[in-house]
């Protein structure tokens, strides 16, 4: 596996195409890989997430099985001179996780559950809109990813309850496109066809390795629905 | 000893000290004589009638929202008759919220309480044409000044004007309270009321002392996202 970091210039306008588009970012990254060909349908995944750290500070992750090549997104969001990419192994990382270790991680995801309004009505995939749930729902899931969100002080809460852990939610966006192969029709009711509809949030926090082949699992395979449009991603830094 | 608190928002406020003639000028903050001819009138006390049991009362005043102040250039005419009454300049304090607190004896501010949950006079933020835009009374706290008793109160600003200063996880306000005997660095100034009499209002000399307090903004940000570099643990290419 390998972890790609690639910093955006954010002065550029392919960057802003590309930033303001989960579509044509998912297209870019795919585009990376030369060896896989839109066809193929076991290949294994490939996940990525962008994070803006401050306005001229924004880097593209990819996690993948393959060393990706972005000379592509270089001459639509990159510097000229400078390589803008540095592609790690992430193998010897992955390997030495190991039970009780506490990392730091940042995970971009699109909280959903499944909900019907009225008895009888199937149910729809909905999405979490408050930090509290969104919050609720990492946790929930927790255990199957193999990690354990770490409990904050007791003197250190700031709520009586739903601030147990050391866990922010921030950079929350909801966004909403078109799938490219068809074109944006209006139905009878005004909605439109093929409209994506996307809400994401961002979970720092830190964690404690439980189950360090889930959390192996959940670090390349990711986390939640909407992998393709930036979601899913996990990656650990260290604790301080 | 418990202490009485009054919450004054409205859209306009006025409250003069030096007000005299054709220029009525406000005050930053409710004065002594404002409030306690506010809890008078909702007692239903004559101008006349003796006031020194409240002019007794410990007062304290706390600026939530400062507000802005404006100014009106006013030439009424007499309703009936038409004759122009003197031009007069007319400051107002628009969009302040205070809270002011009175502390004495617990049977007073017990009935004082009771005056001001229901008033014989309505109660009007320092000038006649400025009604509250919210309740006035914010209860009893038993066993406490007022200094204490504003010091813990919660932040009453309109919403808007928190989350303005969202940046501020706390907020200092002025507090502005009766000066104990012996205090050397009080301001003075003429707003305890001797009486309301119309024909003789008289007013004494009163010692203020400012305070800041120290109040959690509700609507602060949370904190912000801490930095995370995946890469610093993985070696070169």
């Amino acid at each position: 596996m390998h972890l790609t970091r690639f910093r955006l210039n954010t002065a550029r306008s392919g960057a802003r195409r590309l930033l303001s588009s989960p579509r044509t970012m998912h297209a870019a990254v795919m585009n990376a890989f030369p060896d896989v060909l839109p066809t193929d349908t076991d290949t294994p995944r490939v996940l990525w997430r962008v994070d803006r750290n401050a306005k001229a500070e924004v880097f593209l992750y990819i996690v993948s099985p393959a060393k990706p090549d972005l000379t592509h997104v270089v001459e639509q969001a990159g510097w000229k001179e400078r390589p803008n990419w540095q592609t790690y192994d992430y193998g010897p990382f992955l390997e030495r996780l190991a039970e009780g270790h506490t990392w730091a991680f940042r995970l971009t995801a699109n909280p959903v559950h499944s909900i019907r309004r009225k008895d009888g009505e199937p149910t729809k995939v909905t999405a979490h809109v408050t930090p509290r749930h969104q919050a609720q729902w990492l946790l929930q899931r927790q255990e199957a990813a193999g990690f354990r969100v770490l409990e904050k002080p007791e003197d250190q809460r700031l709520l009586p309850e739903g601030d147990e852990h050391e866990l922010l939610v921030h950079d929350r966006r909801s966004n909403a496109f078109d799938k490219p192969e068809h074109q944006p029709a209006a139905t009878a009711n005004g909605k439109r066809k093929n409209r994506v509809s996307l809400v994401t949030a961002t979970f720092d926090g830190r964690l404690e390795v439980v189950d360090p082949e889930a959390l192996r699992r959940t670090l390349t395979r990711g986390l939640g629905r909407a992998k393709a449009y930036g979601c899913g991603l996990m990656t650990l830094a260290p604790a301080e | 000893m418990s202490a009485l608190m009054l919450q004054l928002a409205g859209p306009l406020q006025a409250w003069g000290s030096a007000a005299r003639f054709a220029r009525r000028t406000t005050e930053n903050a409710p004065t002594k004589s404002g409030v306690i001819g506010l809890l008078a009138a909702a007692q239903g006390r004559d101008r006349t009638q003796d006031l020194s049991d409240l002019t007794a009362l410990d007062f304290g005043v706390r600026i939530d929202q400062p507000g802005t102040r404006v100014r009106d250039y006013q030439t009424a005419h007499h309703l009936d008759t038409d004759r122009s009454m003197p031009v007069s300049e007319r400051f107002y304090l628009a969009d302040a919220v205070f809270v002011a607190a009175v502390a004495g004896d617990d049977a007073l501010i017990d009935r004082l309480h009771e005056a001001v949950r229901a008033p014989v006079y309505l109660p009007y933020l320092g000038r006649r044409s400025c009604p509250p835009a919210r309740p006035v009374d914010l209860g009893l706290r038993s066993g406490t000044g007022v200094h204490e008793a504003l010091e813990s109160e919660e932040w009453r600003a309109s919403t808007w004007y928190q989350r303005r200063l969202r940046r501020e996880a706390a907020v200092s306000l002025p507090l502005l309270v009766d000066a104990v005997a012996g205090d050397t660095r009080a301001d003075s100034r003429r707003d305890t009321p001797l009486s309301f009499d119309p024909l003789h209002r008289r007013y004494a000399l009163r010692g203020v002392r400012t305070h800041t307090v120290e109040v959690a903004n509700p609507w602060a940000r949370g904190p912000a996202a801490p930095e995370h570099d995946p890469t610093s643990l993985l070696g070169g290419d």
